[in-house]
This record gives structure tokens, sequence and C-alpha cells, in this order.
């Protein structure tokens, strides 16, 4: 079973879309080739569950970054190579060699142009090759995370059948006989090696592309633990897609897994709770998370409810979408399962007074698993101060609001409680409204 | 004094629209003539704050809204006329004396694109003002008629035009002398006689198409009365733009002046303000409305706080927002304008006990303003328990929600009251939500 994450989830942290301005998905698509974006998708598609494949994982990334490597191919280099060692060859040495040939006296005879195609592309790939070649024995082979995968591709390139790759013959102008003896070598011979090294390249495009991205913006890798200790505890945590973003403390144990955020609009909650829930979402990838620090516990996935949006086309009522959405989630949550639940504004679109029922008795029966973590954000602050007893897990925070003179500034930074923040009325007697009403 | 309202206003209103999308100007612009639009648009952006030419208006509308008359030109004839107009470069008249017979051979193999345009200009003129000129006596007005004063301004411009008529069959060609002679009149000597009947019949234009809407949607004319009564009976109102819309009436007193709008997300308080407002702004134009009956006393102008944009990237914090427009309308009704002020969930993006003193200073404020309406919608409905003590002027309606089975339903008839709706509980309850978790704890335990 993979890690669960729905799409509304997706889209409330906007994770995926290539296209998408500002998606986690574009920050850390930097990748050269078309593979390493295959596989990055994969990875965004297919989080992972175990600790040890994670850490694993993140490891490698986090060597890339320390040596701080280039990806040894330039864009359209590679694409020639990738197009010609692709290029199916069934058959036999025999056919293989005369097909070369064929082509040769075609391009003599009838100038047909698929020999200097042919011969480009064996050009090109002989010098990928040898660059490659020589990227991976720079890389040494100590006890380190990539370890596994540099010694397969350092045996690809040992073979026997590869050392005139080394000679230091300039491998520019190649008579007939040799183009064929190449070819024949690279697209049928050793086809299942040449296979191989390619997959080891796209993995290298992503370890390289993501290390970089990870080191431009600054980012930590994430310790995985097994599921049991049931622990989050990161320093910094921000959102990866904001310049100049607040980084804020969070801690979530069994004893404590629940937080209730109150705060104004424009205080930063949702985006707080984005940033937690993508730092979750990227830290079961493996990739590096927007943190100074961060170590969790794996989970089984991740349920999110912001920015449900009050669509009137829909027919639906907004009211009774998010209480389907509830119940998903509570059924999941009751299935047993180990669950990252994020909340924001629950019941806005109904009354006060139902708003608090509602939001204080599903917070209370939320509390009762300690297996999960929560973060339910709300207006009414008057929820806080009634949850009491049986909730002891609750930790109560916000995000304050400060005057500066008659303009509202936001700290960003997480307090401990529950907002007191009374500008409403503050502002409304700054600027006089009652008396300019009256036309004094 | 002018009727004031402002962007914000337009466009929670959809009074223009975004390009390319329904709009309430869309539903009226079926105007024949591009002049015709010009002026209708000029109609939307200066609503009138004057109870006469209101009624004046509307009656006209009204007139031909009952005669069911069509507009007598097509839009080809603008095509060619437009043009000829805006020409007013001396060298393009057509001369008299220039009637060579070389002149008329080479016309005859073909004329060069600008003369070709004044030819056609003058003549397509001379035939409208003549049709024109048909048209309106063939109205048959008596006095009493409300377009009788502006029939009479026609009739008497176009008697007044010293230029060549065509001869009354019809058929025949104007002479080339006469063509230049019409040419001068028009564009140089007679030149704002002509642009006022031009006027004339654009607005004609803009009547006639304004009289078919309301002919096919059964909209109904307002009566405006004079500003000092204060009073506005509302019957039937709804929302022209949403198909099988429900109507509600309203009556807005001086001693009911204040509305306190409660109810569900879902339940229309939105689209009933929108509705109104519409009503109200289309009522200030003598425009026909999507109700069944509307008198209303003219105010000065209409400010509404519906779509207030909340975004992120503005910086400016939503509340602050909301506090600056507060503050902007409560200026004007400190200078003693009689507003209509609508408000959807005022505070919004503030906790609720802000909200909640917010709301309550606000609107316990606004109900001092005897001479303007308001329209405030929230969901804290606790703040009407004190709104019902302190200010007798409050008047307190609801859109309610209903459970039919599991699913809420929405009636969208407004009820005279706060809602008590509490939905929000039965239906978690009736999806069993809190008994989910509960039953998934219990199993855990035993585990």
């Amino acid at each position: 079973m993979s890690f669960i994450a729905d799409k509304q989830t997706l889209e409330d942290l906007n994770l995926m879309g290539k296209y998408k301005p500002n998606s986690v998905y574009s920050i850390f698509n930097q990748v050269r080739t078309a593979g390493g974006e295959r596989l990055l998708d994969e990875m965004f598609r297919n989080p992972l569950k175990d600790p040890e494949t994670i850490n694993q994982r993140s490891s490698i990334f986090k060597y890339f970054q320390d040596k701080n490597l280039e990806f040894p191919f330039k864009n359209e280099e590679f694409n020639v190579i990738e197009n010609y060692l692709s290029m199916g060859t069934a058959g036999n040495t025999l056919t293989v060699m005369t097909g070369v040939f064929y082509r040769k006296i075609a391009q003599s005879l009838l100038r047909d142009d698929q020999f200097q195609m042919l011969y480009i592309g064996l050009l090109n790939a002989i010098a990928g090759l040898k660059a490659l070649g020589e990227f991976f024995n720079a890389l040494k082979e100590d006890d380190h995370p990539y370890q596994n995968q540099l010694r397969k591709a350092k045996a690809i390139f040992a073979d026997t059948r590869l050392a005139w790759l080394s000679s230091p013959d300039h491998l520019t102008d190649l008579p007939v006989m040799k183009v064929a003896k190449y070819d024949c070598l690279l697209r049928n011979t050793l086809r299942k090696e040449m296979e191989q090294l390619l997959e080891i390249v796209y993995d290298l495009d992503v370890y390289i592309a993501v290390s970089k991205v990870s080191k431009a913006k600054n980012l930590t890798y994430a310790l995985a633990l097994p599921k049991e200790t049931n622990l989050f505890k990161a320093k910094g945590l921000r959102h990866p897609a904001l310049k100049r973003a607040v980084g804020n403390p969070l801690i979530f144990s069994q004893a404590n897994n629940f937080l209730f955020l109150t705060g104004a609009n424009m205080a930063g909650k949702s985006t707080f709770m984005k940033a937690f829930g993508i730092a979750v979402y990227m830290a079961h990838m493996g990739f590096p998370v927007a943190a100074d620090e961060m170590t969790f516990s794996i989970k089984d996935g991740l349920y999110s409810s912001i920015n449900v949006p009050d669509n009137l086309n829909l027919g639906l009522s907004h009211f009774y979408a998010e209480v389907l959405r509830v119940k998903h989630v509570a059924e999941e949550v009751a299935s047993g399962k180990n669950l990252v639940v994020i909340f924001d504004e629950l019941f806005k679109g109904t009354n006060v007074k139902d708003a608090y029922d509602a939001t204080l008795a599903v917070t209370r029966s939320f509390s009762k698993y300690r297996n999960c973590l929560f973060i339910i954000s709300t207006h009414i602050i008057e929820v806080g101060a009634a949850l009491g007893e049986g909730c002891e897990n609750i930790e109560l925070a916000y995000l304050p609001t400060v005057m500066q003179g008659n303009v509202p500034k936001y700290t960003y930074q997480l307090k401990e409680g529950i907002t007191s923040d009374r500008q409403g009325m503050m502002i409304i007697e700054n600027e006089n409204i009652l008396e300019l009403i009256q036309g004094k | 004094m002018l009727f004031t309202t402002d962007k914000q206003t337009l466009e929670d209103l959809n009074i223009f629209g975004k390009h390319g999308t329904d709009s309430i100007f869309s539903i009226f612009n079926r105007c024949t003539t591009r002049g015709g639009a010009a002026v209708l648009e000029e109609m939307f952006r200066h609503p009138l704050s004057n109870d006469q030419a209101i009624n004046q208006r509307s009656n006209i509308i009204r007139y031909f809204a009952e005669k069911g008359i069509s507009f007598p030109f097509s839009a080809t004839d603008f095509d060619a006329l437009e043009p000829y107009l805006n020409n007013t470069d001396e060298r393009s008249k057509l001369s008299a004396e220039d009637n060579s017979i070389s002149k008329k051979l080479s016309n005859l193999i073909g004329l060069d694109a600008e003369t070709a345009v004044v030819y056609r200009g003058v003549s397509t003129l001379t035939e409208m003002l003549k049709a024109f000129h048909d048209f309106v006596i063939s109205l048959d007005l008596v006095e009493g008629d409300f377009y009788t004063s502006e029939a009479e301004a026609i009739v008497g411009l176009l008697t007044t035009l010293p230029y060549v008529p065509l001869s009354s069959d019809g058929k025949g060609k104007l002479s080339h002398v006469h063509m230049a002679g019409n040419d001068i009149i028009f564009r140089f000597r007679h030149r704002n006689a002509v642009q006022n009947l031009l006027r004339y019949i654009y607005d004609l234009d803009v009547y006639i198409s304004v009289a078919k809407v309301a002919q096919e949607r059964k909209f109904v004319f307002p009566k405006a009365l004079s500003k000092n009564t204060h009073d506005m009976v509302i019957e039937g109102v709804y929302h022209p733009q949403v198909k099988n819309a429900i109507a509600n009436s309203i009556h807005i007193t001086p001693a009911g002046n204040v509305i306190f709008l409660t109810g569900a997300n879902m339940a229309g308080k939105s689209t009933f303000m929108k509705s109104l407002s519409i009503c109200l702004f289309l009522a200030h134009m003598g425009f026909p409305l999507a109700a069944k009956k509307v008198e209303f006393s003219v105010l000065d102008g209409i400010y509404t706080t519906i779509n207030l944009p909340d975004d992120l990237g503005m910086g400016a914090s939503h509340f602050y927002a909301e506090i600056l427009r507060v503050k902007k309308m409560a200026k004007e009704l400190g200078e003693g304008k009689s507003l209509f002020i609508v408000f959807d969930e005022l505070f919004r993006g503030t906790n609720v006990k802000d909200a909640y003193e917010g709301t309550v200073a606000i609107t316990g404020a606004f109900a001092k303003k005897n001479n303007s309406m308001f329209l405030i919608s929230t969901h804290i409905i606790e703040a009407a328990e004190v709104l019902r003590k302190e200010c007798p002027n409050v008047r307190f309606v609801y859109l309610p929600t209903k459970m039919k089975g599991t699913q809420p339903v929405y009636t969208y008839t407004l009820k005279e009251g706060v809602t008590d709706d509490r939905h929000g509980m039965v239906i978690i309850n009736n999806e069993h939500i809190l008994d989910i978790l509960e039953a998934g704890i219990i199993k855990q335990n035993l585990a």
C-alpha cells in the first residue's frame, strides 16, 4: 500500500503540476532529461512508506549536495545520445554491420543521409560515454550511499569490450569498418548495458537536480523514523515556494499530537498549515524539506482541507461538501491508519453557533486518536477555551497580529495559546468610523 | 447632485462584467447602432438622482414597450453614416460647380474612395432624415404621451434644417447640385443640428431595445418617489441572471431601514443582496426591473461590498480593506447623503469575538442614519440579540435551510427573524461522523 494523499490534498498543497506556477513539483523540476523528468514524476506520485528507503534516498541527495557535482551532459547533447542508443536494433552482428555498410553505400550513391545521422549519433555517444566514464571515475568507491549504483556503472565501463573508449585516440574521423564495429557493439551487443547506463543517468539527473535545488533554497534532509515512535519535530519549518518565508518550530509527539491554531485571516494560518503538509509529503519522498532541521515518524497518509472553494455552480452546499470530507477523513482515521490531518477553518459556511458546536465536537472526537497528527485552525477562538478535559494532547497555538500605527502587521511567528488579538475594534476606533457616520 | 457608486459596486453587481462574460449591461444591450450602445453605457455609468427624470425615462421606455414599436433603421445605414459625418475635412466637400463632362465621365468609370463615402453618406442621411420624420409622425403622439416633447423637438429640428429632402414618392434621386448642397448643410453649416438629430436616433435605439427586453422578460417599470419620503416598496424582486430565480419582497421604511440578514452560506444571501442592489441600481436609471412592483424614493448612491477581493498577493489584510471601505461610506453618510449600503458577511476576516463587536458597533451606528438604507449579512447571529434591544429600526430577516433527509435544501424565500438553523450538527450526526470516530477508538482499545 502506498502513501495516501488524495486529489484535494495535492491541490491544497499545490504539489503537482509541471506548468502550475509555484507548485512544489515545478520548484524541483530542474532535471535535464526526459527520463529524469519521468522519474521525478514517479517519485512525486509515489512517496515512500519505509524509513530505510526514505533515509537511503535522502542520503543520496545529501551525498550529491555535499559533492556539489554538475550533470555531465548538456541538454541537446544528451538528447542525441539518447536517441541513438534507443534506436532499436534487433538481429545479429551480421545484419547490423550489413546495415551500416548499406547506408554507407547509399550515402555515396544516392545522397542518402542516414549514414550521416548514424555517424553523428555514434560520435556523440562515444564522446558522452567517455565523459560519463570520467565522471564516475572521479567518484571514489568508499562507503557512501551512492556506492551501489556507482559500482554498477563502473562495472559497465570496466567491460573489456569497451576498453577502446579509454584509448587516447581522438575518435573523430572513424573509418567505415570501425563505425560498423562500434555501432554494432553499442546498439546490439552491449544493448542491455547501455540501457542500464541510461537508467543510471536518469537517476543521476534527478539526484543532481534535486540536490542543487536543495542547496539553492537552503533545504535540509529529514530523518525518517519507524511509525511506532509517532514523532514529528521540525525547526524553522517554512513554505518552500515563498521568498523570505518565516520559519517556525513544530513538535508533535504521542502525548501532544494535536495543534489548535487561531489567528487573524492574514496572519499566516493557511501558509503555516501548507508548509507543514508540504514538509510531511516531501519528507516521505525522501526529498529535502524547507526547514532547518526535521525528524519524523512514517505515516500512512496525509489529508488536508484548505481552500475548499465556495463554488456556487457546484450546486452542492459548501458546508455539506466539507462535512462529507470530514466524514471521509473520520473513516480513514477510525480504520486505524496513522494519518496527518489538516483542517483549515472548518465549517466556515454556517452560522457561528453551529460552527462552534460542530468544530468542538469534531475536534474532541479526533483528539482521541493519538496515532495521528492533527492541525485544525478556526476563527472561533471560544472552542479553544471549551476543549478542556480529555483533550490534554491538544496544544493551542496562534499567529499574532501586531499593530503598527493603524495598520495591522503580522509576525508569522507561532505563539503558544489562543489569539487574544482584538485589533478589530481598535482599528474601527482608530479610524474614527463611528464618529464619521454621525458626520462629526 | 449626481448619483454615486464605485468600481467595487459595479463589479459586485456585475454591471459591466469582465470581458466576454454576461453582464447586466449585456442583458439590455440590444441596440442596433453603435451610437445607441454608447448612449446605453453612458446611462449605466450615470444613473439619475432626480425622481422626475427617472419617471420620464421609464415612462418613455414603457410607452415603446406597450406599443411594441421597432427601430426604423438598420445597422448598415449607420455604417455608411459614421465615417461620413466624422470626416470634417473641408477639401472633401462635394463641389456643386465641378460638374463638368469630364467629372461625370470619370465618375462613371469609378469614384475615388473618399468621394464614394461622401456620396453614400449624403444619400443615406437624406433618406434617413425623411424616414425619421415619417416615423415620428406615424407615432401619432398626443398631448400627454411621454415621448411627445422629444418628438416635438425632433420635428422642430427637421423642419428648420434647410436641406433638400427626397421627393415625396421616395423614388427620386438627388441631383448632383442638391447632393453637394446637402453635404455642406449636414457636415458643416448645420453640423450641430444633425448631431442632435443623431443623438435622438440613438436615444430612440436605446428606448426601443430596452423596451424589447422589458417585454420579453416581463420586467416592470419603477416608480420613483421624491427624496424625502425614504420609502421603498419592492415586490417580487429576483436576480435577472439566475435561471428560475425565486422572487422576494421587501418594504423598507425609516422605521426599519437597517436590514440584518442571516442564513447559511448556500441559502442565497449574496444572491438576494445582489438582486436587490441591481434592482435599485437599474431603478435609478429608469430601466425596467426584474420584479413585480417597485416604488422607491430616490437615493444619492449605492455602495455594495459583496465580493471584496481576499487576495494574498495584495498584502493588505482583508479585514483592513473592509475597514477602509466602511470608512469611505461613513464619510459619505456623515455628509448627509441618502445611500443604499450593502455589506456581505461584515468582518469575516477576523476572529468571531472581534467580528461580533465590530458588527454590533457598525450596525448600531448605521441605524442612527434614518435617511439611508442598509443591508448587512452575517454569520454572527448573536449580534442580533444586542441590536434588537438597542436599535428599534433594525429589521431581521433570514433565508432558511430545510433538511430533506440528510441533504440541506434551500427555499431562497425571505423570512422575518433570525435564522435558528442548527443543521450543522444535524448533518454531522446524520453522517455519523462522531460515531465512526468513537467506534474506531473502541476497536483500537480492544486490539
